[in-house]
């Protein structure tokens, strides 16, 4: 009996294990593909430079991944509340820099928990809710901000000057924020497979009503699956502002479709309630390879963008077909 | 169809069947669950393109592996788990692919819902055609489906456990119907787990057993024995245990419950290990006094007790944590998660439970997973393959024992051995048995008279969204409970539901008319 047990949980996690390889087998034919268009490519500078480079990409998409695996596919205010929390980060700078920290954090949240709120316990649909919200803090943030764009001041020892720091602040060589996004990586992947919490979210994402009818409280999962998108999406966004040196609400734009790309490639099936962080990571790195290659291929910015999205055109066409060559004409 | 076969990675689901059947007649196909029955008929209606063997349809050697060549070649199959688009209007559905335009492509709707509503009355439906199908009940979604093929004038119609959500009436009505569909010259495949039935439609049965053919007999050969002999490979009796209850003290009081346009003041009590049946006619109200009584939908008036503390109407997941739960009649709407492994359906309800200061544990999920799998007998290659891959009756296994295994106080089953076959559902009586041992209450919800009358010490009549009266043990017999349940019978003891609840009377049989039916 108990050999059945284990025997059955090792089934699974050596699912989990080939389902991952794809995507670090994609990682790793780029890496070659790196070393083949530059000899500079392969230095331990580079690597920490890539690293660093999908450092706030990682960060968005780790949240992301709740959205996703919970079966409510993307949150497009993302975002919108990076921006926010950077500029109410610097519009507090005055209160010194934890307080300015803490209360940019607190107003990434707020925008989670309404979401969460609107999506968990009055059923809307997320995609056209949280677009709608992009929308709305976009034009408040514009509209209280009066189109300005808000720096903080830059004097040694000032709390603007720290401000500006935390993005440059490094252990070692290895830049802080690199340190950060592995650690919401970590503390993402315990939280999914680890707690209940994670249970409940990838029951919900499989089926909201039949996850209902378990005796899961489905409002409460999505809300904290909001929550947890927000907070690592504000945390990205005050390092960005910091990076920027100023606070302006078109910051952030275009995270949103990068990450739910990172989360699919990733393997996290749009349809929720499939997937796991490992592999959102290795969608992160694949997307920051493809991005450095391109950049030591001299291939535009614009022009990178229309690869990241045949990407994910590509990526999702497959899990629709291995859905059907598995003959999962249930799911 | 010859030697035909089909694999599903891990399974040979069909193995080398042939099957013949011929114009103007109606063919039962049995086997126990699993034994490939809707997959061999899966085949014939065009949902695979990697089947082996040879398929014939009025002599011509024909490939079906799209639904739009079966449906060329005259093949229409109703399966057994339904296939209606939810948001889209029964019209549409039943007439999907051939919606009336005119000549600018426009659908003309008039002409539509008038078409619509002559299927659904062939069928014996009095729906409006116009409404969503997400609004309306299993049964009649059923009968929507079973037009919706019907309109496609096929020649062959498979039937695949079209009877398990329906009723007597609706039943004898599709009875009536095959029955002229047959005097028109349709092949008719018609795969059931009820023997009765198939000894009254049948003029033959094939017997399928692990994916192979185990014989077809003439029905005036066969008998229940030996076709009981040919699925299970042994004989088992259709047949309950005298019940010796040890029936305690009241569980659960549920007084004056009213949801506006569904139920009326229904008030009762429950005791301690015993099983109350709730009988009525489909549409009478006992699945939403169900839903609504747990907590899954809303409650307008009245109060359910449960141990003295009231459930707070709405919160479903509350009256889980406290013991009370409901097992739902559709399992494909709100009961599986189909994508995801047997194994984590089988502890979904027990997140709560198993888990530390918000932790879980894997282990302990894993351990209680394979007990259940194994002890309900649950055919499938491993605990770890997705549910939605599981035959009908093996789903059904897999979401009641979700429920066994959180040994609540009060289960409430509705319908809980729909698709079931002869044995399992033996398994699955006796695991409610063993519960009801244990001091749950049961409230019992089934349209299997022999299932209700066996399985029940007590059984309450609903009727029209009312109570009308309780019978006991001694009274009850499938006659019986079906005069009640049409209103014409004479209960001997309508006060005892009065004197049960302590408070709340519950007016008699005589003030039907003025509630309207949902
Ligand atoms: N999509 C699928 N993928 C993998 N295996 C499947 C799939 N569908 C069915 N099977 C397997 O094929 C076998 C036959 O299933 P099938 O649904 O034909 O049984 P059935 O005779 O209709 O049973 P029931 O009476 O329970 O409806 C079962 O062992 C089942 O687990
Ligand atoms: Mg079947």
């Amino acid at each position: 009996m108990n050999t059945q047990t284990t025997s059955s949980s090792k089934r699974s996690a050596a699912r989990t294990a080939l389902e991952t390889a794809g995507i670090y087998a994609v990682a790793a034919t780029l890496l070659v593909a790196g070393v083949l268009a530059s000899p500079d490519f392969l230095t331990a500078e580079n690597l920490l430079s890539i690293l660093s480079g999908v450092a706030l990409l990682g960060m968005v998409a780790c949240g992301m991944a709740f959205i996703t695996y919970s079966g409510n596919m993307a949150d497009l205010s993302l975002p919108t509340t990076m921006a926010f929390s950077g500029i109410i980060a610097v519009a507090s700078l005055s209160l010194g820099i934890v307080p300015a920290l803490l209360l940019g954090v607190l107003a990434g949240l707020a925008i989670g928990a309404m979401n969460g709120l609107v999506v968990g316990k009055l059923n809307a649909n997320p995609i056209l809710w949280t677009l709608a919200v992009a929308f709305f803090m976009e034009g408040f943030m514009r509209f209280t901000w009066s189109n300005n764009q808000l720096y903080p001041e830059i004097e040694p020892g000032t709390p603007g000057a720290a401000f500006i720091g935390i993005f440059r602040l490094r252990t070692g060589p290895v830049p802080l924020i690199v340190l950060v996004m592995l650690a919401l990586f970590a503390v993402a992947h315990l939280v999914m497979t680890r707690t209940r919490f994670g249970r409940e979210s990838r029951l919900v994402g499989s089926s909201r009503a039949a996850a209902r009818s378990s005796g899961i409280r489905v409002s409460r999962v999505v809300f904290f699956n909001f929550l947890a998108a927000a907070f690592a999406a504000s945390v990205a966004g005050i390092f960005l502002t910091s990076m920027n040196k100023l606070g302006v609400f078109y910051l952030g734009q275009g995270y949103d479709f990068k990450a739910v790309t990172a989360v699919v490639i990733g393997g996290v099936m749009l349809s929720g309630g499939r997937g796991h962080i490992p592999g959102v990571f290795g969608g992160v790195l694949v997307i920051g390879l493809l991005t450095n290659i391109m950049t030591f291929l001299g291939i535009t910015a614009f022009r990178q963008n229309i690869v990241t999205g045949l990407v994910f055109i590509a990526v999702v066409g497959f899990q629709q077909y291995q859905l059907r060559a598995r003959g999962k004409d249930y799911a | 169809m010859e030697a035909v076969s089909k694999r599903y990675p891990g399974t040979l689901a069909v193995d080398r069947v042939d099957l013949g059947v011929n114009a103007g007649e109606v063919h039962a196909l049995m086997g126990e669950n699993g034994a490939g029955k809707s997959t061999l008929m899966k085949i014939l209606s065009g949902t695979f393109n990697d089947y082996d063997g040879l398929i014939r349809i009025g002599g011509q050697t024909v490939t079906l592996h799209s639904p739009a060549e079966a449906k060329e070649h005259g093949v229409g199959m109703v399966h057994q788990e339904l296939s209606l688009a939810r948001p889209i209007s029964i019209a549409e559905n039943v007439l999907a692919g051939r919606l009336p335009a005119n000549r600018w492509g426009l659908i003309q709707r008039k002409a539509l819902f008038e078409e619509a509503r002559q299927w659904l009355e062939y069928v014996g439906l009095a729906l409006d055609p116009r409404k969503a199908v997400g609004e309306i009940s299993p049964h009649e979604a059923q009968l929507v489906e079973i037009a919706k093929v019907l309109s496609n004038k096929p020649c062959i119609l498979v039937l695949d456990e079209p009877t398990s959500s329906l009723s007597r009436e609706e039943t004898a009505r599709l009875f009536d119907i095959i029955r002229d569909l047959k005097r028109r010259g349709l092949a008719i495949v018609y795969i059931s787990h009820h023997l009765p039935e198939v000894f009254e439609i049948a003029d033959r049965v094939t017997v399928l057993r692990d994916g192979r053919n185990m014989g077809t007999l003439s029905i005036a050969e066969a008998t229940p024995q030996k076709l009981v002999q040919m699925m299970a490979g042994q004989t088992i009796d259709e047949f309950y245990a005298a019940r010796h209850p040890e029936i305690g003290d009241t569980v659960l009081r549920a007084v004056h419950l009213t949801r506006r346009a569904y139920f009326h003041d229904v008030s009762f009590a429950l005791r301690r290990g015993e099983t109350l049946g709730l009988a009525g006619l489909s549409g009478s109200g006992r699945t939403e006094l169900a839903r609504s009584l747990c907590g899954l939908d809303p409650l307008h008036y009245g109060t359910v007790a449960l141990h003295g503390g009231i459930i707070q109407p709405g919160d479903y997941a509350r009256a889980v944590s406290k013991g009370l739960v409901y097992l739902t009649e559709d399992r494909k709407a709100d009961g599986l998660f189909l994508r995801l492994p047997v194994s984590q359906n089988l502890v979904a309800a027990l997140t709560a439970r198993h888990s530390t200061m918000g932790l879980c544990r894997p282990a302990k999920d894993a351990a209680v997973a394979q007990r259940l799998f194994t002890t309900l007998h649950v055919v499938a290659p491993s605990p770890e393959v997705d549910a939605g891959t599981l035959s009908g009756g093996n789903q059904q296994k897999v979401l009641l024992a979700k429920w066994l295994a959180t040994k609540p106080h009060v289960l409430i089953l509705d319908e809980p051995t729909r698709g079931v076959d002869v044995t399992a559902k033996r398994q699955i009586h006796e695991a409610i048995l063993g519960l009801t041992a244990q001091g749950t209450a049961v409230l019992l919800i089934s349209s299997d008279l022999p299932e209700l009358v066996g399985m029940s010490d007590r059984v309450l009549v609903m009727r029209q969204g009312r109570l009308i009266g309780e019978m006991q043990r001694q009274e009850l017999s499938e006659e019986a409970v079906l005069l009640a349940a049409n209103g014409h019978y004479a209960f001997r003891t309508p006060d005892t539901v009065t004197s049960n609840t302590g408070r709340g009377a519950v007016r008699p049989a005589a003030s039907l008319q003025e509630q309207g039916r949902p």
